[in-house]
Formats: C-alpha cells, structure tokens, sequence
C-alpha cells in the first residue's frame, strides 16, 4: 500500500468536523482493510498492480466514504453538532474566566510577587524611619 | 466495485453489522466477508463504508471495541452489548414488518386501494 494514502481522506475528515478519534480509527482500520483485500487478490492470483486496483476498488472512493462518516452526526465534534451553542458556551466560558485572572496571575507569579512585597515592606520602613528620625530632629530643637 | 444501493436501505447495514456481530465479535474486514456470504451479495456497498456504522453503533452502546494485535497486525474487534441485542430485535421486528409489508404488495392485486 503506498504511504501515506489516506491521508488526504483523514484531513478532509478533520476539516468536516470529525471528531479526532474516529478520524484516527477510521484510517487505521481502513489500512488494515486494504491489507487484508490486496493479501486476498495475491492471494487469488492477481498481479500487485492488479491486485492494489482492486483493492482500491472493493474499499470504495474517498468521496463515498467521506459522505458515509458525515452522514452520522454521532461521530461529529460537539462543536460542529451545534456550533451557536459551542459559540455561547465559549464566550460564556471566557466572560467566566476574566474576574479570576488577577488571581490566577497573582498565583502563577507568587516569587516575583513575594519579593515585591518584601521589598516595598523594607522600603516603607526604612522611609519611615528616615522621615522619624528627620522629625525628631527638627523638631526638637524647637 | 459493486454498485451502491439506493438511499432507501438506510438501517439495513446496522441491522446486517448486528446480526453478523450477535455470533461472536469480528473486526471490519471480517464482517464485510461474512454480510457478503451470507446475502450472496445481493447488496453491494463499498466496504469502507462498514466503519461509520460499526463506530456509530459503538456510540450509541450498541457495540463495544477492543484492540487487539493479531500476527503483527493491529485489529480493532468489535462485539454487541446487551443493548445491540435489543435494538437487533427492534430492527428485525422492524424489517421483517416492512419486507412482508412489501413482499404482499408484490404478491398481491395490484390495485387502486379504493377498490381494496
């Protein structure tokens, strides 16, 4: 069988909404498929050119297959069954997601965030000790 | 290649993919040679065509898969669940009506049903 034959096929069905593990099974067992009726024409006596002819033939075309797979929508994804649905439950699911995204940041950047506070905490101190110490001492010859 | 058959025999390879699958678990190849013998290939349909439906009955809960590796090669096997069992006897209820629905049709008066 030459490499790569149902390759077209498989990328058609991912582009027409199938989903991914039956697209993957599909190819896998229609390989295995072609293997077992080009072995059976060998094996009945044909050449191999004869014999991947007719194999190719017994399989059916791509275009025939391809209708057969779309036909059950059971096998399509989700998002290709109700597309205005999936498009709400994304948008819905990305409105969701905004109000935890300065916690989520704050989470993902817990060192960095850490060391910032440590820092400004020092800082603040030692300002405040310098605007003390700056007070007293103005202040007290007065 | 075999001529495919009219839209009209929709559900007939679910009916035939259970009936050759209610003996024992097969892989595609296997059900294809055994729906051929047994019909005498009266129905022609690219095989290819048989993996749709062995996935969408997979789907439904009708059939269970399971890989297996036979002499190198990577076979998927498919097998009914109790539920392929009930929904093979609504399909053979349901075919057996249609065809004798069909079959005196074919024997009987043709006619206007009027005169019926």
């Amino acid at each position: 069988m030459p490499d790569g034959q149902f390759e077209s096929l498989r990328l058609e069905l991912l582009r027409s909404g199938v989903t991914p593990l039956y697209v993957e099974r599909t190819i896998l067992e229609l390989e295995e498929h072609y293997a077992d009726l080009e072995s059976a024409c060998l094996a009945s006596g044909l050449g191999a050119d004869e014999a991947a002819r007719a194999a190719d033939a017994a399989l059916g075309k791509d275009s025939e297959l391809r209708a057969a797979i779309l036909a059950h929508p059971e096998l399509l994804t989700f998002r290709t069954r109700y597309p205005r649905v999936a498009q709400c439950l994304h948008s819905a699911a990305t409105i969701g997601t905004l109000p935890g995204l300065p916690l989520l940041f704050c989470l993902e950047h817990r060192p960095e965030l850490a060391r910032w506070g440590a820092a400004v905490s020092v800082a603040a101190t030692l300002m405040g000790s310098v605007l003390a110490a700056l007070n007293w001492l103005i202040v007290l010859p007065f | 290649m075999a001529q495919t058959n009219p839209p009209f025999l929709t559900g007939v390879p679910e009916l035939l993919v259970l009936r050759m699958l209610s003996g024992r678990e097969m892989y595609g190849y296997e059900i294809v040679k055994a729906m051929r013998l047994v019909t005498h290939e009266a129905i022609g349909f690219g095989e290819g065509v048989v993996y749709p439906v062995l996935h969408s009955l997979e789907e439904g809960g009708a059939l269970k898969a399971r890989r297996k590796s036979v002499n190198g090669r990577e076979r998927v096997y498919y097998a009914v669940t109790t539920k392929g069992k009930r929904r093979l006897e609504h399909l053979s209820d349901e075919w057996k009506r249609v065809s004798s629905g069909v079959n005196s049709a074919l024997n009987g008066a043709h006619g206007d049903p009027e005169h019926a």
